[in-house]
């Protein structure tokens, strides 16, 4: 099985290589098909990744989540799931044109960890891993959306009127908003995350809360989309500020994930 | 005095804490805690490790800057959920109110439609109410998702409790540890229960890797009025007279044997890291320094364990006589160890558990506030209160509405939807 899952994640790399070539061949050369077969070859490519998951969980005989490989390449999926649903749900191909490099950056960096299958600590043998990584993932893929969302906004602000780009990007009104539901899809799983990483935490070592650098950076970057979320109110940060904020927000996010692990290792050394 | 009130209340205090303590976090997170000056001043500088030790940053998430910071946080939360509680209710109540929504100005409009309660369906109104405007036209107005307007509401509420819950648990806890062998009996802190540890399992893999550890206990009170047993494991804790158990980690102990002139002194089962006192002779120190389970001697590294199988048992061992040091070694199980007229032998090598017992009251309170916490963000996020109103004219009904979280893709909403509605009447 595992020998599946190595061919199927070389097979999926390809095929998001290949999706992000089309995607930015739709923005080069202006026409539509080409983003609706991106759109379909990055929706196999998600297939194929959530069934080299599966082949790593049977192989390993566990949830695919408990070390820096497996947790790279989960949170690429989700990337993947979440970018998808914005494009199909707004539908707004430019979103998956640009979500397609960050995607392929981490599944990339997927490739370059280690794939061995450990076996698990005890303290790892837990139902609330699932919870808790699987809410993360969703929550790291929902973040990440609203960076590129960030990114995709500070464009336009930048770009002069382009009657492709005007047809295919909605107004800044609605890429804010757009962004917005992403960071609060994002919040509300992380918040999940926390929760569920309490309880376990209280059941495997006797303490929901021990300050160790993933939980306090986790807490950071809550406490960073609960300032945006509370500055839109407040100052009517809703356009390039709300932008550059979710864009610092996701920077957090990545040193949550890598940097906390690489630099500041605990409990979480693991992941 | 009301200025002040307004502040402590206020979203722009919120936000100046929560910028706070997020730099405080990741200030606490970068520098390694619970150090001392020396490490600090070897690791940095002196004047770094001074400034350190100054403001409390070797410890910072329990300094009192830290604790200011939560309990304003607590207190901002409070004021500010105190002081909107009556405008969320009149606001409740004004979202259902048809007058109110018919006088709304810059509501988003769509249509005319021919049948407005289609408009209303699509849209996943609940069915709407008959109402008339000021100039006496016939009008239709529907109220959804009110509980959404309470999301912000409920987490603070939230957040408040699991501070509250988090802080009170902290101040009020107690913890305690207790390690042994089967067949051992040691008293839990101050708390007058005594803990039996009846058995205790290390499960291997057939690759020598660690599964589970799981141990039997009991409790029982020192006056022997009444006991509880349990089998505690990694994830899986035990209640036992309102303490929580918890299988926390193991090590390993072995029976070490004083004889002396031949004669049986002592025999005791002392754990790795522990000292034997020779009972005749107090200054004489035999400390248990480190057991390998599976013993091999590296050129270079010194002596190490090749797995955590007991495989090929070995004990390093340091004597110490009034505090200076006599030697140290490596012994294995079939020999002995001779100072003057004492032979000392280590056998038996055995796992020992370390039981972690605590007693936090407040973490209910800590669990309802994170619960609370994310209903609240649900309700916020994804319960968006709208009203949505069609005043008949001349051709037909017009359709208004007003979603508060939904703007521009609210509005987007309710005129594809009601040009929907137009084409099916159309054809």
């Amino acid at each position: 099985m595992l020998q599946v899952e190595n061919t199927l994640f070389t097979v999926v790399m390809l095929t998001y290589f290949a999706a992000m070539i089309l995607y930015f061949a739709f923005i080069a050369v202006k026409r539509d098909g080409l983003a609706r077969v991106a759109l379909i070859l990055q929706s196999a490519g998600f297939v194929l990744h959530t069934a080299a998951l599966i082949c790593r969980g049977i192989g390993a005989g566990r949830l695919p989540m408990t070390n820096q490989y497996e947790f790279a390449t989960a949170f690429a999926w989700g990337l993947c799931l979440v970018s998808l649903i914005f494009v199909v749900r707004f539908r707004f191909p430019v979103l998956g044109a640009f979500a397609a490099p960050v995607i392929f950056l981490i599944i990339g960096y997927a490739a370059m960890q280690s794939r061995e299958v450990k076996a698990l600590m005890p303290a790892l043998r837990s139902n609330w891993l699932g919870f808790h990584v699987s809410t993360a993932i969703i929550a790291y893929g929902a973040f990440g959306v609203s960076f590129v969302l960030s990114v995709i906004f500070l464009l336009r602000d930048r770009m002069k009127a382009q009657g492709f780009l005007d047809q295919h990007i909605p107004n800044k009104e609605k890429l804010d908003l757009i962004s917005y539901r992403s960071v609060s899809l994002g919040l509300l799983f992380l918040t999940f995350t926390i929760l569920t990483g309490a309880i376990w935490a209280e059941r495997a070592w006797g303490s929901y809360w021990s300050w160790d650098p993933k939980e306090t950076w986790s807490l950071v970057t809550w406490i960073i989309y609960a300032m945006y979320l509370h500055l839109r109110i407040r100052r009517g940060w809703n356009g390039r500020a709300a932008a550059i904020f979710a864009a610092v927000g996701f920077v957090c996010v990545m040193f949550t994930y890598i940097g906390v692990n690489v630099l500041l290792p605990g409990v979480h050394s693991y992941a | 005095m009301k200025k002040i009130w307004k502040f402590l209340s206020s979203m722009r205090f919120a936000i100046i804490l929560l910028a706070v303590l997020a730099l405080a976090c990741s200030a606490a997170s970068l520098i390694t805690q619970g150090q001392s000056y020396e490490w600090y001043a070897r690791q940095y500088s002196e004047r770094t490790a001074a400034l350190i030790v100054a403001l409390h940053l070797d410890d910072a998430f329990h300094s009192a800057w830290f604790l200011l910071i939560n309990a304003f946080l607590c207190v901002n939360l409070l004021f500010c959920n105190l002081l909107r509680l009556p405008q969320l209710i009149a606001r409740t109540k004004a979202e259902a109110d048809p007058a109110r929504a018919l006088e709304t100005e810059g509501a988003a409009q769509a249509g005319p439609v021919r049948d407005p309660g289609r408009v209303f369906r699509r849209l996943r109104m609940p069915n709407p109410v008959s109402t008339a405007t000021a100039d006496g036209r016939e009008a239709l107005f529907s109220s959804a998702h009110r509980a959404g307007l309470w999301g912000a509401w409920v987490c603070h509420l939230g957040i408040l409790l699991l501070i509250l819950g988090f802080g009170l648990g902290q101040m009020t806890q107690k913890q305690y540890t207790v390690y042994g062998v089967p067949g051992q009996t040691r008293p839990i802190g101050d708390t007058g229960y005594l803990l039996t540890i009846d058995d205790f399992e290390v499960g291997l893999r057939p690759d020598d890797t660690v599964e589970q550890y799981t141990a039997a206990i009991t409790v029982r009170d020192v006056d022997g009025r009444g006991s509880q047993s349990a089998t505690v494991s990694v994830n899986n804790p035990a209640s036992l007279y309102g303490m929580k158990f918890y299988q926390n980690s193991t090590g390993w102990a072995a029976r070490i044997n004083v004889q002396k002139d031949g004669a049986p002194l002592q025999d005791e089962v002392v754990c790795a890291g522990e000292y034997l006192i020779v009972k005749d002779k107090p200054d004489l120190v035999v400390f248990f320094s480190a057991f390998y389970p599976d013993y091999v001697l590296t050129p270079g590294v010194g002596p190490s364990t090749a797995t955590g199988a007991l495989k090929n048992p070995a004990y390093l061992y340091q004597v110490y006589y009034r505090e200076q040091l006599l030697g140290m070694n490596v012994l294995m199980p079939e020999e002995e160890l001779t100072i003057d007229e004492y032979t000392v032998t280590f056998t038996d090598p055995q796992n020992y558990t370390l039981i972690q017992i605590k007693a936090d009251h407040f973490t209910w309170l800590a669990l309802i506030g994170g619960l609370l916490t994310m209903l609240g963000l649900i309700l916020a996020f994804y319960v968006q209160p709208a009203r949505v109103w069609a005043v008949k004219n001349d051709v037909g009904w017009t359709i208004h509405g007003t979603c508060r979280k939904g703007g521009a893709l609210f509005r987007d909403r309710l005129i594809e939807a009601a040009r929907e509605e137009g084409a099916d009447a159309s054809s």
